[in-house]
């Protein structure tokens, strides 16, 4: 699988990160999610024992990060999903403590809500999170195969999904996107499709669904939306992004092309041992035939997307995807 | 009390390769600076040990117990033909054998020629989970206590009388010494050794009393229950236990910082609990880490390196530097690492032969030029 | 039903196979088994197909570093997942009893996923021909890593490879001559990595840099090969690897070597390894058969095997091996069928089989584990008295309810009829003295009778938890070690 393209939606710009196995510093320990607000960027780490949330920049300076490893206020276990408020204040959901929590952009700690369990109001694993312009939560409740809306404080407001694969139901969710018209899309990842729903919960559409052969999907992680209503999905079954017009019509499908980003050619730079190999290396090699799954492509082959596991339409209109297993993020212009 | 004269040894191993440049530092060295332009300590800050060398900000407390020349540093410490991968360093650590690859450990060793009937199931205890193959070798009882306050079997079982209960049960399930084959028997007397060190094990907590109050991070905690363990005078000499990860590629210098408080703060705290129950004279510390780290950064930390630092702590032993402090000019590098200069063997010799008086060629797979670390 | 009459020979027989040809069986599963002919089920375990287990991509996308696989951990995590959800268990097996003998460590591969791909391999390939198998390993990335295999060049070889595939890897020491390794070696040049400089700086600096590990394969380096004349076991010719490895297969010391590791992994410990070329093997004429089907069955693994679960020494070796913690930990938690969808509770198990002993894709050196008895000292028979002890003690494990569901009665049971069926259902276990089984009844006898009330009830729910508990203390028993 290469890059397709029927038309150009989006054009390689750059990549930024490198991986980081230590709880501090630069770098991105298994980033799960992101989000931009104000020229910062707000990447989630969900690496054991390194969980945080590492804010930098589209230029790569590492400005700070917090939440760390643990059980208390303040940290994360399993975090899924981060998003920022247009009051600035970043949410971030936690599938094993089933809990949503609250930090100042600067990284101060607020307070967290949620309860594990299956009624409403209860979540079982929250895998991702966005806010309503009327600041409102809504999180995918993962294992209640439902999306649930709460206040900003943690107030019940709303819940709708069930679990199945007509529409309207859903299948172990795990990414949320909310479009420009307030509409709703949601990676249905077990049922390999992204569904789109109205502000009050109504199905409208699916994109990618099992209908499609060239744009289907597989096990999806997250959708993304731009200001045109076009969508973006890191089809994490695949190791691809895939494209879709508004109207569901696939145009584009990405298979990753990463470069060396900023941190990475300090590496380099300081390890010549390794550089001097990895320059008269073939990177893109033909593989044995066992390896014959994108998974598998992938863990051999460095460019290409590997664990696409969220993409979002950064404040400057840029389509960023974060790759949970290269701790790293590609970055593509939009041809609008 | 006898024990208290026994000599033991605890060893703390710093795990992930600790970077020896940024523990001790060459201070006024211009190519220290060149070499390290993103991750260098601030000279100001460091805590100087003479005109040429410092320790790390954090390291106060053994910075004290330098002052009071109760630490000996041994710089460039190493091996030849360094390998720098993780597991290979530190096997080659554990079983003082570069060249090929051993299952049996240093101390495994000399807890058998120490206790060669293996009488007592105590010899050597890890204060951590698993068991470091410094400590393993086929026959040797050991123990791994991981929490010495909930060691023992069934550790789950909260209430105290139910647990007794279990563990009566335990021991008749075990006790007899019979079995319908040799495999039994053999698990019989493994079973009922485990819960003769368990039993042992828990009448520590109960017999310690102290003014020390130690960190409240987790080596604080394993040293804590080591001291505990030591002043229950069960026949214990050797204490193992580790920290990390050293291995700081990226966010060095926040990282290494805060691991050395861990580490000096945990020292210090065991070192004044270990003199104020009168085991200082008795006790040595060793500290010591798989490799060292390169001599340039790379941007935000450094990478796996050769040519570390090792320490020796203890109210017997002679303050000091010792082993050369390796140049960094480029001439003097191996392959961009620091050249070590003497062999850790030298130093497990000193301890074998002069600190528990065993022979060391047969535990060290050869003979070393020693160093002279301890008062007599 | 099987309420507290003695289990039927037949279903213990079969508890018996499915612990050797697996990790054992839940007593729903035993009840399908027990109504089949012993001979059949052993056949169609054999002829596994594909396999069903719970959804990598559930493990990936909770256990997010499982879908990287950099540390080895992470990778030892997956594949127990597949040991306690597959309902293909001889592939797991398999994989295991080769992952011993091809002992490969990600110590020094640091490349974790290098493992996983060799498991890979070892499922499937390993129950097929042996020169298949042979071959495969030889050009397994993890093993040209581990055996310097990228270092042995035409006109400077590196031994390593050579001689550990015939000491350790077919025949054993006194098989064949130092001339021969050489030989050997120099037929093996070449088969190395694509990009393998690149491969082994980073392999040996343990780099993560800048993007994670990147996985390898295999590259056959044609103008690294030395195609001369070779001489080898007493026959000559342009040999390449290919050719050392029909060679070897076809040899009488491979058919006993092979023969003896299976019967030390599937029938009985035998003394370790390092002792065999001076000390007999425990049931010779056993070796014997199984060597005749290597010899007379193209080298299949297979075949071998089917003679050997419906021999009468597989017959009669119930408990003669101690279980590797491997086998302990995926035995516990899949007879007790706790794992369900991913949990974390499967890092504290991946981690326990460490404090056993056993680093799961990271043996201490490539002459594997020293297996049997060796797996027992005073702080591994702690670790694993702790977790049987934990896994069986959880009253909500849909086995210990089954289990107290089939002993449910109106009347109530006293301990000794307890006891004895759960010893039945936890293996059946045999107490060997009269001591141990005392002990427990006395203890259980303290609670009084055990009711059972209705289920859903208090009364029931009181009874799971203290048959938890019974079930609990014979598996912290010696007899439980053994499978």
């Amino acid at each position: 699988m290469t890059n397709e393209t029927i038309t150009n939606r989006v054009t390689y710009d750059k990549t930024i990160g490198i991986v980081n196995n230590n709880p501090l510093g630069r770098g991105f320990a298994h980033p799960i999610d992101m989000a931009s607000k104000n020229g910062e960027l707000f990447v989630l780490n969900k690496h054991p024992a390194f969980t945080r949330v590492g804010v930098c920049t589209y230029r790569e300076e590492y400005l700070r990060e917090f939440g760390t490893y643990g059980h208390g206020d303040g940290q994360f276990w399993l975090p899924t999903g981060v998003a920022v408020s247009n009051d600035g204040f970043v949410l971030v959901s936690d599938e094993f403590h089933n809990n949503v929590s609250i930090f100042t952009v600067a990284g101060a700690f607020i307070e967290n809500w949620g309860n594990v369990g299956s009624s409403k109001g209860e979540l079982d694993g929250p895998s991702g999170l966005a806010i309503k312009d009327d600041g409102n939560v809504l999180v995918v409740d993962q294992n209640n195969h439902r999306i649930q809306e709460f206040s900003r404080t943690g107030q019940y407001v709303d819940s709708w999904g069930e679990f199945g694969k007509e529409m309207g139901q859903l299948n172990q969710p795990w990414g949320i996107a909310i479009g420009a018209d307030e509409s709703i899309y949601v990676a249905d990842w077990g049922n390999d499709r992204i569904q789109r729903f109205d502000g009050s919960g109504t199905p409208i559409s699916i994109y990618g669904g099992p209908s499609e052969s060239e744009g289907s999907l597989h096990r999806p992680s997250k959708p993304a939306v731009d200001s045109e209503g076009y969508v973006y999905v890191s089809d994490w079954g695949n190791e691809s992004v895939k494209i879709y017009s508004p109207d569901g019509d696939f145009i584009q499908s990405l298979r990753g092309e990463a470069t060396l980003s900023k941190w990475a050619q300090e590496f380099l730079d300081a390890n010549p041992d390794e550089s001097s190999q990895r320059d008269i290396s073939d990177l893109m090699p033909d593989l044995p035939d066992h390896f014959n799954t994108p998974y598998l492509i992938s863990t051999q082959i460095e460019s290409y997307f590997w664990g696409p596991s969220s993409v979002i339409i950064g404040d400057d209109n840029k389509l960023y995807v974060v790759e949970s297993s290269r701790h790293r993020i590609q970055i593509y212009n939009l041809m609008q | 009390m006898l024990e208290t004269k026994q000599k033991k040894l605890v060893v703390l191993q710093l795990s992930g390769g600790n970077d020896a440049l940024n523990t001790v530092i060459p201070y006024n060295d211009e190519s220290y600076y060149d070499n390290r332009p993103q991750v260098h300590i601030d000279p100001e800050k460091a805590l100087k040990l003479d005109s040429e060398l410092a320790m790390n900000p954090s390291m106060t407390a053994i910075k004290r117990l330098w002052d009071e020349g109760k630490v000996a540093v041994i710089n460039g410490i190493g091996y030849p033909e360094p390998n720098r991968s993780h597991f290979r360093s530190m096997d080659i650590w554990h079983t003082a054998e570069p060249t090929k690859v051993l299952t049996e450990g240093w101390i495994a060793r000399t807890i058998r020629e120490l206790d060669p009937k293996g009488e007592n199931v105590l010899g050597g205890i890890n204060f951590g989970r698993g068991l470091p193959r410094a400590m393993a070798s086929s026959g040797v009882p050991v123990a791994s206590v991981g929490d010495l306050d909930t060691y023992g079997l069934f550790p789950s079982v909260k209430n105290d009388s139910d647990r007794n209960d279990i563990l009566n049960v335990f021991s008749q399930m075990y006790g007899t010494g019979a079995g319908r084959d040799m495999v039994s028997e053999f698990l019989s007397q493994t079973g009922e050794d485990a819960l003769v060190g368990a039993d042992i094990l828990s009448e520590a907590p109960a017999k310690y009393s102290s003014s020390i109050e130690y960190a409240a991070n987790p080596l604080a905690k394993s040293l804590r229950d080591a001291a505990r363990v030591m002043f229950a005078d069960v026949g214990t000499r050797f204490f193992y236990t580790q920290h990390g990860s050293f291995d700081t590629h990226g966010g060095e210098l926040p990282v290494h910082s805060k691991l050395w408080e861990d580490v000096s703060t945990a020292v210090g705290d065991f070192t004044d609990d270990v003199r104020e129950h009168g085991y200082g004279e008795s006790t040595a510390l060793l500290i010591f880490s798989e490799f060292g780290r390169r001599i340039k950064d790379n941007g935000s930390g450094t990478d796996h390196g050769s040519g570390g630092v090792a320490f020796l702590i203890g109210d017997s032993v002679k303050g000091g530097l010792y082993g050369q402090y390796p140049s960094l000019k480029e001439k003097d590098q191996l392959n961009g690492d620091l050249y070590a200069n003497n062999d850790f063997r030298s130093v497990y010799t000193n301890i074998l032969e002069d600190w528990f008086e065993v022979d060391p060629v047969p535990i060290v797979n050869g003979s070393f030029e020693k160093f002279d670390i301890f008062e007599n | 039903m099987v309420t507290t009459e003695r289990q039927t020979e037949q279903r213990s027989m079969m508890a018996h196979f499915m612990r050797r040809a697996g990790f054992g069986v839940t007593q729903r599963e035993l009840d399908e088994l027990e109504k089949l002919d012993y001979e059949d089920v052993v056949d169609s375990v054999l002829d596994p197909g594909l396999s069903n287990h719970l959804s990598d991509e559930l493990v990936l996308r909770y256990h997010t570093e499982v879908h990287e696989q950099r540390a080895g951990p992470w990778s030892a995590k997956q594949w127990l997942y597949r040991m306690v959800t597959t309902d293909t268990p001889i592939v797991e097996k398999i994989a295991l009893f080769w992952h011993g003998i091809f002992a490969t460590g990600y110590a020094k591969t640091n490349q974790a996923r290098a493992l996983s791909v060799q498991i890979d391999m070892f499922r499937r390939f390993g129950l097929g021909k042996f020169d298949i198998l042979l071959e495969e390993l030889a050009k397994d990335p993890a093993m040209i890593i581990w055996l310097d295999n990228q270092d042995n060049h035409n006109g400077a070889i590196n031994e390593n490879f050579g001689r550990e595939i015939l000491e350790l890897f077919s025949m054993g020491i006194g098989n064949y001559t130092e001339e021969d390794i050489k030989e050997c070696s120099r037929a093996f040049t070449g088969w190395t990595l694509k990009n393998a400089e690149y491969m082994s700086v980073r392999a040996m600096k343990d780099s993560i840099w800048p993007y994670g590990r990147i996985s390898w394969h295999y590259e056959y380096r044609e103008n690294d090969h030395d195609g001369g004349q070779k001489s080898f076991l007493g026959e000559t010719g342009e040999f390449n690897g290919d050719d050392i490895i029909r060679i070897i297969s076809k040899q009488e010391a491979a058919a006993e070597f092979i023969s003896r590791h299976l019967y030390d992994f599937f029938v009985a410990d035998e003394v370790p390894v390092p002792q065999w070329p001076y000390t007999p093997a425990r049931d010779p004429e056993a070796i014997r058969i199984l060597s005749d089907t290597y010899l007379n069955e193209d080298h299949n693994i297979t075949e071998m095997l089917r003679v050997l679960f419906k021999s009468e020494f597989f017959k009669n070796s119930r408990f003669e091996r101690v279980k590797c913690p491997a086998e302990y930990v995926a035995g516990c938690l899949r007879t007790s069928d706790v794992i369900s969808r991913p949990t974390l509770l499967m890092n504290e198990a991946v981690n326990v089989m460490e404090y056993m002993g056993q680093t799961l894709l990271n043996p201490p050196s490539v002459e594997g584990w020293h297996e049997g008895k060796e797996w027992i000292n005073s702080g591994s028979i702690v670790e694993r008295v702790n977790f049987a002890y934990d896994v069986w003690q959880n009253s909500d494990s849909p086995e210990v309810i089954d289990i107290t569901d089939r002993m449910a009665s109106d009347e109530a049971l006293d301990a000794a009829s307890v006891v004895e069926a759960c010893l039945d259902f936890m293996g059946p276990l045999v107490f060997t003295e009269d001591t141990t089984k005392k002990a427990i009844i006395e203890h259980v006898s303290k609670g009084g009778t055990i009711k059972f009330g209705e289920k859903s009830t208090a009364v029931r729910e009181l009874a799971e938890k203290r048959i938890s508990e019974v079930l609990a203390l014979i598996a912290s028993s010696k007899e439980y070690q053994r499978g």
